[in-house]
């Protein structure tokens, strides 16, 4: 590594004040968007229609909160040395997700409209009857408590990550780091399986017959894949304020780009094995969750997800060029995006029943919109105040200086 | 030469600074001498000679056991119907998932700019190469008719008689023939630098023409070190898939199927996974008696012992993961046939090999949360065994509790393996460490090149050992 010149950390500028009107303006377009969808789906008498659109989104945004505290812990776990400028935005992500956690009481409240094992006449007598045996698992008490117990483990984690790393911008104590190191460690072992039963919880168990053991994984593949897209965003946005010109290079943007492409194929992996051991083996309760997504239109949104969850930003992303220059990468960091939330979409609104009818239509709607709209301006408030109250850069980080003369070679 | 023979602990917590991988008074030459003379001494030290001789007794059993095997046939083993996948396809998955640390330690690792690495790569890459081939040998016997085992392979023929391209038995050859070859091609490429050095210090015809061929004329220059790095990173980056991609075709010869056990989603990474923690656990096995035989402790240092303890209990926690998440949704697809297998597994005819494989894998392996357990090298040792025997019961765990009763209970029958599976088994040991035995005695055991240029005063330290030829690296690096 060459140690062409020295930052000094003090003279970048790094306190983005501004991040607090911008959060304000979108947690004001955000609630205004959600009284819309509310107030269209109570006069259009769709309250389940708008309850799938809000969890699409609901899911979509946690999943790039999850993705933040993955990153940051993983970053401490392995002792990362280049992305600790990048570190401190992740920790900002984190901030939304006991948002989320308030976010979730209208899906508790009214999780009956959409989950079809809370009320058995939505279903057929077969599987209800199959969904009485999971009666100990999916019953609406263990299944809000489990919903909660997650979000706790999720933002005390995220708490703790950012308190500590707060801390040593303060007193500059290389403990707090090997602290930090070894909390990561079991915090992961928490955040696997946290993870995994949510995902279970919240999108699989939309489809209470169907089951698969690589759905967590699943999850888990597209919110780092997603959270990389938004860490870029996010990353270009301060560096556009004017904020840490020099603490953050082209260099960690190629590695950002890196572990995007990492994750672009690792999420084609796992949809991949996914569908085709199931598609191999051609078992009735297990190919129904994809016959509703292989019937009428949603054969072409499945086809689209391959192309442009996977094969596009594949291709797009595997120079080195892209991933170094700057607006490209923006451009493929907001496709990103764009997929997961429409992976989200996949995952949790094609109907129940491939034969029910209506199965093979994409049921498109406003709400769609405005829940994105709205679920997308709370998130941004809830990481555009914690950025405005802290330095974007951990300062004081004893691996900082790696950090700051990182190259890729 | 400075050899430094008392334990230097780099395994140190302070985030401050990166502990040095290699310590002790290391300059470029001493490093060279510590590698070659390994090579260079006229005689091998007792413990490879224990090796050696034990795993050429033990190859000479399995050519025993293959011949009687050809020549009686597959009843000298304990097979039946339903059991048609015992010892055999245990031993084949096993062997594959030993293989798999070697390139992820060089590939993967390579990618992730861990440089501790160095230090391991080029045995790790041996042991990988070996196990495939002892892997490969499997398939290759259990086949019943060897003299049509050639079939494995998509070969034209007058017959037009193909294999099926839609079994994964037949994306098996494939994937483990192109690991196979890749991992060959950049373990190989790896080594000429090392190799030229061997054959600049040979002092017998014989071992300079030997390392000579295999040099391919390596003369240290700009442009060959520019042209071997650009191949090592395009070769780093074709294995990374491959490490992910080759385990995870193992497992979709079971996920494939619609037996319960076998046929459940999660296989392919939980098979990647488990792979590179058998891998691991062999690395140890092999580096801890290694470090010792040639006093190599300060270039794989305790520091790379606790790392490779914590991919260890990172890759045990994550079979763990998925032994617990297939427990929990055998439960939960409420198929009754999913559910009686995953309690047979634990309380059935064969429990006990259930529990050893989740002993030795999961539970066991915690105890690298603790520091003093990742740097206790005895205590490594035996926990890298516990490790590899675990993994070896977790194939036979998914591969005899699913087959020996499956849907029809009148067609049950349990398994036992004959003396004959027993001692092909041992014999597969013999076949790896043979080879093993004369890697270590006739090819650089460690990546001297590599490793030079993590050394921390490669920036300090003047160099130009003409012959050495590593007085370019520094140009290259």
């Amino acid at each position: 590594m060459h140690h062409a010149e020295t930052i000094d950390i003090m003279q970048e500028p790094r306190h983005l004040e501004r991040a607090r009107t911008v959060g304000h303006q979108a947690l004001f377009v955000g609630v205004a968007a959600l009284g819309a969808g509310v107030a269209v789906a109570l006069f259009g008498g769709k309250l389940d229609g708008f309850l799938k659109s809000y969890l699409v989104s609901y899911t979509y945004f946690l999943s790039l909160a999850l993705g933040a505290l993955f990153f940051v812990m993983i970053q401490h776990v392995t002792r990362a040395g280049w992305s600790v400028t990048v570190r401190r935005i992740a920790e900002c992500i984190t901030a939304a997700l006991p948002i989320w956690l308030l976010l979730a009481i209208p899906l508790i409240a009214m999780a009956a409209k959409i989950y079809p094992w809370m009320t058995q006449t939505l279903l057929s007598p077969d599987m209800a009857a199959l969904v009485e045996k999971k009666r100990q698992y999916l019953n609406f008490g263990f299944w809000a408590g489990r919903i909660v117990l997650y979000f706790l483990i999720w933002s005390w984690l995220a708490h703790f990550f950012y308190r500590k790393s707060i801390e040593q911008d303060s007193t500059g104590d290389p403990k707090l780091s090997h602290w930090m190191h070894q909390r990561a460690a079991i915090g992961l072992v928490l955040f696997a399986f946290s993870l995994a039963f949510a995902a279970y919880d919240l999108i699989k168990s939309l489809n209470p017959g169907w089951f698969s053991t690589m759905f967590g994984v699943y999850y888990f593949a597209g919110s780092v894949q997603g959270f990389f897209g938004l860490l870029i965003i996010v990353v270009a946005w301060v560096q556009s304020s004017g904020r840490l010109p020099r603490a953050i290079t082209t260099e960690h943007y190629h590695d950002m780009g890196k572990f995007m492409f990492a994750f672009t194929v690792f999420w084609a992996y796992i949809a991949f094995s996914q569908y085709m051991l199931i598609w191999y083996a051609n078992i009735p309760e297990e190919t129904r969750w994809y016959l509703s997504r292989q019937t009428g239109a949603w054969a072409w949104f499945s086809v689209f997800l391959l192309f442009g969850k996977f094969i596009l930003p594949f291709l797009f992303l595997i120079s080195r060029w892209p991933k170094r220059m700057r607006e490209l990468l923006i451009v493929g960091a907001l496709w990103i995006l764009l997929m997961q939330w429409c992976d989200q979409y996949y995952l949790i609104m094609p109907a129940e029943n491939p034969e029910s009818a209506g199965a093979g239509q994409l049921p498109l709607h406003l709400n769609d919109l405005l829940c994105f709209i709205g679920l997308g301006g709370i998130f941004i408030w809830a990481v555009t105040q914690r950025m405005a109250s802290c330095s974007l850069v951990p300062e004081r980080d004893p691996r900082l200086h790696e950090a700051l003369a990182f190259e890729n070679y | 030469m400075a050899t430094i023979v008392h334990e230097f602990d780099n395994t140190f917590e302070d985030p401050q600074k990166r502990p040095p991988l290699v310590v002790g008074d290391h300059s470029f030459h001493t490093v060279t001498e510590a590698v070659c003379r390994i090579n260079e001494s006229p005689t091998a030290p007792a413990l490879w000679w224990i090796i050696f001789v034990g795993g050429v007794a033990l190859l000479a059993n399995l050519g025993a056991m293959i011949a009687y095997l050809f020549f009686t046939g597959v009843g000298v083993w304990g097979l039946n119907n339903p059991v048609g996948w015992g010892f055999d396809i245990t031993n084949f998955v096993f062997w594959v998932g030993i293989g798999h640390a070697g390139t992820l330690i060089s590939a993967v690792l390579f990618l992730f700019r861990q440089k501790w690495r160095t230090g391991i790569n080029r045995f790790a890459e041996a042991m990988t190469i070996f196990a495939v081939i002892c892997a490969l040998l499997f398939p290759g016997i259990h086949v019943g008719r060897v003299w049509l085992a050639f079939y494995l392979f998509p070969l034209p023929n007058q017959m037009g008689m193909w294999p099926q391209f839609r079994s994964p038995l037949l994306w098996d050859v494939f994937a483990v023939g192109t690991y196979f070859t890749v991992s060959l091609l950049f373990w190989y490429t790896g080594m000429v630098p090392d190799l030229a050095t061997l054959r600049d210090r040979a002092k017998t015809k014989i071992a300079q023409i030997g390392y000579g061929i295999f040099a391919l004329g390596w003369n240290g220059s700009a442009r060959h070190w520019h042209r071997y790095e650009r191949a090592y990173l395009i070769l780093a980056a074709l294995s990374t898939p491959l490490v992910l991609s080759v385990h995870s075709v193992v497992s979709f010869d079971f996920a494939t199927s619609q037996l319960p056990g076998w046929h459940t989603t999660i296989f392919p990474p939980y098979f990647v996974a488990g792979a590179i923690f058998s891998g691991m656990a062999m690395v140890i096995t092999l580096a801890v008696p290694a470090r010792v035989i040639y006093n190599v402790k300060d270039i794989i240092t305790l520091h790379h012992l606790d790392v490779m303890n914590k991919c260890i209990l990172a890759t045990g926690s994550m079979v763990g993961f998925a032994y617990i998440t297939e427990f929990f949704v055998a439960w939960y697809s409420g198929n009754n046939y999913e559910w009686f297998t995953f309690k047979n597994r634990q309380m059935g005819p064969y429990w006990w090999s259930y529990w050893i494989m989740f002993t030795c894998n999961v539970i066991i392996p915690q105890i690298y949360w603790f520091k003093w357990a990742r740097t206790n090298i005895p205590l490594m040792f035996v926990i890298s065994l516990l490790v590899n025997v675990g993994m070896w019961f977790e194939r036979f765990v998914i591969i005899v509790t699913s087959l020996h009763a499956d849907f029809l209970p009148g067609a049950w029958d349990t398994y036992s393996p004959t003396w004959v599976e027993y001692l092909t088994l041992a014999g597969s040991f013999g076949l790896f460490f043979t080879f093993f035995a004369l890697f270590l005695r006739f090819l650089p055991i460690i990546a001297i090149a590599e490793v030079k240029g993590v050394m921390p005063r490669k920036h300090a330290h003047g160099h130009g050992h003409g012959g050495d030829g590593h007085g370019h690296l520094e140009a290259a690096r």
